[in-house]
């Protein structure tokens, strides 16, 4: 049960939603004009998009937000400067944006409060994407650098100023405008594929820091999809076809496109912009022509086709479809939208608040009646552990003073002895001296008698 | 008497050539009689046959022998011998078999190093130096490929074992063999780390043998300068080292040598704690030999070198530790600082080393004992620069180095810079600035303990900065120089890991913009003889260009260079006389460099696009170049880096001005890349039609468009040009045609003249066996005009008008139609005209729309009839002739269609 969300940079177009199963459109979501990487799907609650600027006037771009059962954008919000890409952890905790000064945001998705900003690149930043785990973001950025960021270090006060910089590691490797970036499974020691206008696509090691393999491929690369097993991955190209190359193997040099390249899809008469891949092993392809492709990756044969817009498909999520959104709630959105009410969390904020404004009664959210999310109870726990926490402080510290009253008497008691016996040793001491100087004494003047 | 001498010589030198066994024992002293003239001589003649492996020839039949026939048992036996010689020989025999039969060595390399080994700790010198030259030059090399871990380790247990023999000679030997062992097989140093750096300190302590034996002591030396450049020093070595790396080989390899060298270096830095001040009173007992002696001999140069070099490798070591902790601090949180520098340390180079500086000959004899010198004094700066990071100089000291360095690129020390050591130089400029950038970094973010270069070292800092700025300017384009000074200027201009750009204010950013300035110049200079060096400059123009954004203070500087920069590419000197650039002849690497360059500038001016435009108008030029150029522009362009004006005009430019070679249209050739850029031409117009209708709105590109190719079709461009840009409007078009009122009838003028070119360009054969080549090719060009009649059937209306207009024109007054030059003759005016209907008439969307427009159709066949009915007259029956077959055959076809039609 996936569902295939699209959207494109074409204002009209929204954005799409199909049933990968059926092939049946869901409800469209109106007046998104995505740029690339500007599309996410925060924690299968809602959908988030950054938006293109009407106007190069305008001051700043926004970031929308759509519930899954109503077409019109619900939440808007609008960062201090337009943000292209977006990204969002697994969990929907975080949403990461990247600015245009080459800024990255963090904000906090439940309360809306911006985390953190911090300036991570030259130029502007072209794509974010987080690791599976969520404990690293990987950026990309229009200089052509790919940085790794820990996100312990990020936000940890104390490392942030140890370190002489706060990503983990920069990849320099790249001429050009970074295009796209997957990240494989694994962890700490994951395989990262990053694709740039340079041509090239390059393929990172997380743990070493360093690059393992170039690969040079015959037109710029503006998408790349990982197969599952890691053994391939998938380079949308601007020529129109989408190369497949090898990511453990020692691939053959005869090959017709370059080293490391098997083979290739090739149906598209236009630029491919963006791929994503299906857990049912399919492989879905967006097109400067507006439309959808879905691959079978075996066959190299399309299954399926979409019609999105006339202008050129941004992006392509593959979401698992969310539990409490049967197909009757996008029949009538009407009834169901009543019944969720505004579910949504508020807009992002502008700037960074103070760490004194913490406390914000927002973060806990309007949990709504029907999805079963255990995360979502985070939020509350959080606010109940910090008054748990608080409790205990207290009671724990008047348990401790007794205790320390208690060590201190003790240690009083001993100190007392202690002292007792020094003035006891002193005065043997003394004794003994005088007692000394007292017989020297005796025998001088013995010796002074005798002479 | 003589004659009896002579024999008596004879026998002597028989005697001593047959051995003892034949000795004639002289029983009589005194004359000999002579003998009976009847006397036998009995005398019985003899020669020994001498074959030295008779006994056991038959055994060594099949085998490897040495010169002196001996095997490799033999000899690996011998080399235990006691005798001296003997042990020689077999080494020297060894040499000679391993080096007739390299097999042999393969197999048996390990019986051999077991035995071989055991003369590490050879008594004899002559022994040892022979063992030495027999495993550098037969035994490493020979075994270089094979897996080398066992095989040293083998050796290793001997080695050590010498290092602590009784006789020095034997330890300095000793150190010499472990030096070869870790050229051969570097990873064999950090294994065995520990204990060698041990062996050292302990040589090194015992000092009163050094000043005797200096030859040895420098071998041993040099050997420790290896091990300890083994050690990670710069960051920068290690990643290039890696960068190499990567590339052909497996992705998840297991690799074998990562624990060794990930673990071996972190556990010695106590040890190499305590060499430093053991190498630091070494270079002391050198002293009293420096000032008492006047003229420093090469040897105790080269030991004092060494020494100084061995301390500058350790302290970078550190200085690498302390880096390095910085991100591994988060798993410790006691500061590294403190566990890798250790005051003592400090206090000892301080007080020993940095106290003695600068080093200064007694009296200036030569110049090469003052080239020695000044080494010296910049290993003994460079050693000082590395650790100011960390000790805190008093301020006297840091005046007096910042003096010598000031001095020393001012060139006042040493006046004669440019024979010598020229390259140590370089990369000592290089280093200087690295550091020196370092601590001016540092000052912006005025961390504790650097205040003091704000204080004291300022104006040193601008002098040095200057004294650098004209060096730089100063040296050989081609230099090695020049390229130290640019990798110096690289790291002082892209900002660190921090990102801070310098403030107007500082002294530093007056000189940066000298550098930046000046490399555009140093780039043409270069020329393309020189591809390496190029290949750096645009490399640092690239990371510019990267950093340069808006709020950077460079970026107003970068933005600027594309104005000196044209020249890279080409320049104009007289109206059409073109000067190519060196960018055209570049290698492929270096080409990219400067193309991806390009993408850096936030206003990509006219000024360069104009250049770039001519470069790739260049035959020259390779396609593939070509059309990355066109992609980087299209991504700067779509970045927002061009104006949409420019960017046009760039394209009109090329598909207007692009010389396609051969004129002529030969279908058979087109396939032949080498004789025709035909094929490179249509694929640049399908490429600037693609990125053309990527731009946006395809209506507003074409109102912009639709002028400017009016403009340049009514220029008359070659039929090639025209035809690609008629593609590009038919690209940007749609049904029903966005062409204006004028537009159309513009179009329709210059349409019926295109329509004859083609015809008349395009060599026919006879109709029947038209090659399907020639039909495509007419097809390539006549395609754009077919597709723009069925967006706009006006326009075919107004074209049919004018080509029955241009008969009677052309009829009434022969050759004075401007039209086409090929139309000069009634007969091949009618020819063409009708030969373009015939086309027409084969594409079959085409004839439908033709169809609809009987009436001119039928009012051209009239002139022509009216025409051959002339030409008959007239009596000019040849043409008329050819009229009359031509016209029939389109009349008789188009007639039938008009009645079919009708009908």
């Amino acid at each position: 049960m996936e569902l295939l969300i699209a959207s494109s940079s074409v204002a009209d177009a929204g954005i799409g939603c199909w049933d990968l199963e059926s092939g049946a459109e869901q409800l469209r979501y109106k007046s998104c004009a995505s740029p690339p990487h500007g599309l996410a799907c925060v924690g299968q609650r809602f959908l988030a998009s950054s938006q293109l600027r009407e106007q190069p006037s305008a001051s700043s771009g926004s970031i929308l937000y759509w519930s899954w059962s109503k077409p019109q954008v619900e939440v808007k919000s609008l960062p201090a400067e337009p943000i292209k890409p977006i990204a969002a952890n697994s969990h929907g905790t975080y949403i990461a944006g990247g600015g245009q000064s080459g800024d990255i945001y963090m904000w906090e998705v439940a309360s809306g409060r911006l985390l953190k900003k911090w300036h991570a690149h030259y130029r502007a930043v072209t794509c974010l994407v987080f690791s599976q785990d969520g404990s690293f973001l990987i950026s990309g950025s229009e200089d052509g650098c790919v940085r790794i960021w820990s996100l312990l270090t990020v936000f940890e006060e104390c490392e942030s100023q140890r370190a002489s910089h706060l990503y983990l590691h920069s990849f320099t490797g790249h001429t050009l405008r970074i295009t796209d970036i997957v990240i494989g499974y694994g962890g700490v020691s994951a395989t990262i594929v990053s694709a740039s206008e340079d041509r090239t696509c390059k393929v990172w090691s997380l743990l070493k820091g360093r690059l393992l393999r170039n690969i040079v491929f015959p037109s710029v690369i503006d998408a790349i999809a990982l197969d599952p097993a890691e053994h391939v991955f998938y380079a949308g190209s601007r020529d129109g076809s989408i190369y497949i190359a090898a990511l453990n193997a020692e691939s053959p040099s005869t090959s017709s496109y370059g080293m490391h390249i098997i083979g290739s899809l090739s149906d598209h008469s236009k630029a491919v912009t963006c791929l994503a891949y299906s857990t049912g092993d399919l492989l879905i392809s967006g097109s400067e022509d507006g439309m959808v492709r879905v691959w079978d990756p075996i066959t190299h044969n399309i299954v399926r086709m979409f019609r999105l817009a006339k202008g050129p498909v941004n992006n392509i999520l593959v979401v698992r479809r969310p539990l409490y959104l049967n197909l009757g709630s996008f029949s009538n959105p009407h009834t169901s939208s009543r019944r969720h009410g505004s579910q949504l969390p508020p807009p992002l904020d502008k700037y960074v608040t103070s760490a004194d404004e913490d406390v914000d009664n927002k973060g806990v959210i309007r949990l709504p009646s029907l999805y079963n999310a255990p995360r979502d109870a985070s939020y509350i726990s959080h606010r109940t552990i910090d008054n748990h926490l608080k409790e205990l402080q207290q009671q724990g510290s008047s348990a401790a003073t007794e205790m320390e009253v208690e060590r201190l008497k003790h240690e009083c008691n001993r100190t007392l002895q202690m002292v007792q016996q020094w003035k006891k040793m002193y005065e043997n001491l003394h004794e003994f001296c005088v007692n000394e100087l007292l017989d020297g004494d005796q025998v001088d003047g013995s010796k002074r008698n005798a002479v | 008497m003589a004659r009896s001498k002579a024999a008596s010589k004879k026998q002597q030198k028989q005697q001593q050539k047959r051995g003892v066994d034949f000795k004639k024992i002289k029983r009589k002293l005194g004359r000999k009689l002579p003998p009976p003239k009847n006397a036998t001589n009995t005398e019985v003649k003899s020669k020994a046959i001498v074959l030295p492996e008779q006994s056991v020839a038959s055994e060594k039949a099949g085998l490897a022998v040495s010169k002196k026939g001996l095997t490799l048992k033999e000899l690996l036996q011998q080399t235990s011998h006691h005798n001296s010689k003997v042990r020689r020989d077999a080494l020297m025999g060894l040499k000679d078999l391993f080096q007739k039969y390299p097999a042999e060595l393969r197999s048996h390399r390990y019986a051999v190093i077991e035995k071989l080994r055991e003369r590490i700790g050879d008594d004899d010198k002559v022994v040892r130096e022979t063992l030495y030259q027999l495993l550098k030059t037969v035994v490493f090399p020979g075994c270089k490929e094979d897996n080398q871990g066992p095989f040293v380790s083998l050796m290793v247990a001997y080695i050590f074992n010498a290092m602590t023999h009784l006789a020095v000679d034997v330890r300095l030997m000793a150190f010499k063999f472990f030096d070869l062992v870790v050229q051969y097989y570097p990873p064999s140093f950090s294994l065995y780390a520990d204990k060698v750096l041990q062996n050292y300190e302990d040589i090194l302590r015992k000092n009163q043998f050094y000043l005797e034996d200096k030859a040895k002591l420098r071998s041993a030396l040099a050997g420790l300068v290896r091990c300890l450049s083994l050690l990670p020093c710069n960051k920068r070595k290690v990643d290039s080292s890696e960068e190499n790396m990567a590339g052909q080989k497996i992705l998840h390899a297991f690799e074998l040598d990562m624990p060794a060298e990930s673990s071996g270096f972190s556990s010695i830095t106590k040890k190499l704690k305590d060499l430093v001040p053991v190498l630091v009173n070494c270079f002391q007992d050198f002293f009293p030999s420096v000032h008492h002696m006047p003229l420093l001999d090469a040897q105790s140069f080269d030991c004092m070198h060494s020494i100084l070099q061995s301390i500058d490798l350790v302290v970078g070591f550190f200085g690498y530790g302390i880096h390095q902790g910085k991100p591994a601090s988060q798993l410790s949180y006691e500061g590294p600082d403190e566990a890798i520098w250790d005051h003592t340390i400090s206090s000892l180079l301080l007080k020993k080393l940095f106290g003695v500086f600068p080093l200064n000959p007694t009296n200036h004899l030569s110049e090469k004992v003052d080239d020695r010198f000044f080494i010296l004094n910049i290993v003994i700066t460079e050693i000082f620069l590395r650790c100011s990071e960390w000790i805190c100089p008093p301020g006297f000291l840091l005046e007096k180095f910042l003096q010598y360095i000031e001095n020393a690129l001012l060139g006042s020390v040493r006046p004669a810079v440019t024979h010598g050591p020229v390259k140590q130089f370089g990369r000592n400029i290089y280093f200087f600035c690295c550091l020196l950038f370092q601590s001016l970094c540092c000052k912006w973010q005025v961390i504790g303990s650097l205040v003091f270069f704000s204080n004291c070292g300022a104006n040193h800092n601008n002098g040095i900065l200057q004294a650098f700025t004209k060096i730089f300017e100063g040296c050989n384009p081609q230099s090695s120089l020049k390229l130290a000074c640019l990798s110096a200027i690289e790291e002082m201009l892209i900002p660190g890991d921090d990102m801070v750009y310098p403030d107007a204010s500082d002294p530093l950013f007056e000189y940066q913009i000298t550098w930046i300035r000046a490399l555009p110049q140093l780039l043409i200079l270069l020329g393309d003889k020189h591809p390496s060096s190029s290949q750096v400059v645009l490399h640092l123009l690239l990371r510019l260009g990267q950093c340069a954004n808006s709020s950077s203070p460079f970026s107003r500087e970068y933005e600027n260079m594309q104005y000196s920069l044209d020249k890279f590419y080409s320049s104009c000197v007289d109206r059409g006389d073109v000067y190519y650039g060196p960018f055209i002849r570049l290698s492929w690497d270096s080409q990219e460099l400067a193309i991806c360059g390009l993408y850096y500038f936030s206003n990509l001016g006219p000024f360069l696009l104009k250049s770039i435009a001519f470069c790739c108008l260049c035959s020259e030029l390779e396609h593939l170049v070509l059309f990355r150029i066109i992609e980087v522009l299209h991504s700067a362009f779509s970045a927002g880096h061009i104006q949409i004006a420019d960017y046009i005009s760039f394209f009109m430019t090329l598909l207007s001005r692009f010389k396609v070679l051969p004129e002529n249209i030969y279908p058979d050739v087109e396939s032949d890349a080498k004789i025709s850029n035909r094929g490179t031409f249509k694929l640049l117009t399908n490429t600037v039609c693609s990125c053309l209708s990527r731009i946006g709105d395809d209506s507003l590109v074409f109102q912009i468009l639709e002028q400017v190719i009016f403009d340049q079709l009514l220029l008359k461009p070659p039929l090639d040009n025209a035809c690609a840009l008629l593609r590009v409007l038919v690209v940007l078009d749609c049904k029903p045609t966005r062409l204006s009122e004028q537009g159309i009838i513009t179009l329709s003028k210059y349409l019926s003249g295109y329509l004859f070119e083609v015809v008349h360009c395009i060599p026919e054969d006879d109709e029947e066996n038209s090659l399907p080549t020639h039909q495509q090719t007419c097809c390539y060009y006549m395609l754009p005009c077919f597709f723009l009649f069925d967006r706009s059937p006006k326009l075919l209306k107004l074209v049919l008008n004018l080509m029955g207009s241009l008969i009677t024109e052309s009829s009434s007054s022969p050759s004075s139609h401007s039209y086409t030059q090929y139309g000069n003759d009634n007969s091949n005016q009618i020819n063409a005209v009708v030969s373009a209907l015939l086309l027409m008439h084969k594409d079959t969307k085409v004839r439908k729309i033709i169809s609809s427009f009987k009436e001119e159709v039928v009012h051209i066949l009239q002139i022509i009839h009216s025409l051959q009915v002339k030409f008959l007259v007239t009596g000019n029956p040849e043409n008329g002739l050819a009229v009359i077959t031509y016209t029939y055959d389109l009349s008789g076809r188009s007639q039938v269609t008009s009645f079919s039609l009708s009908g």
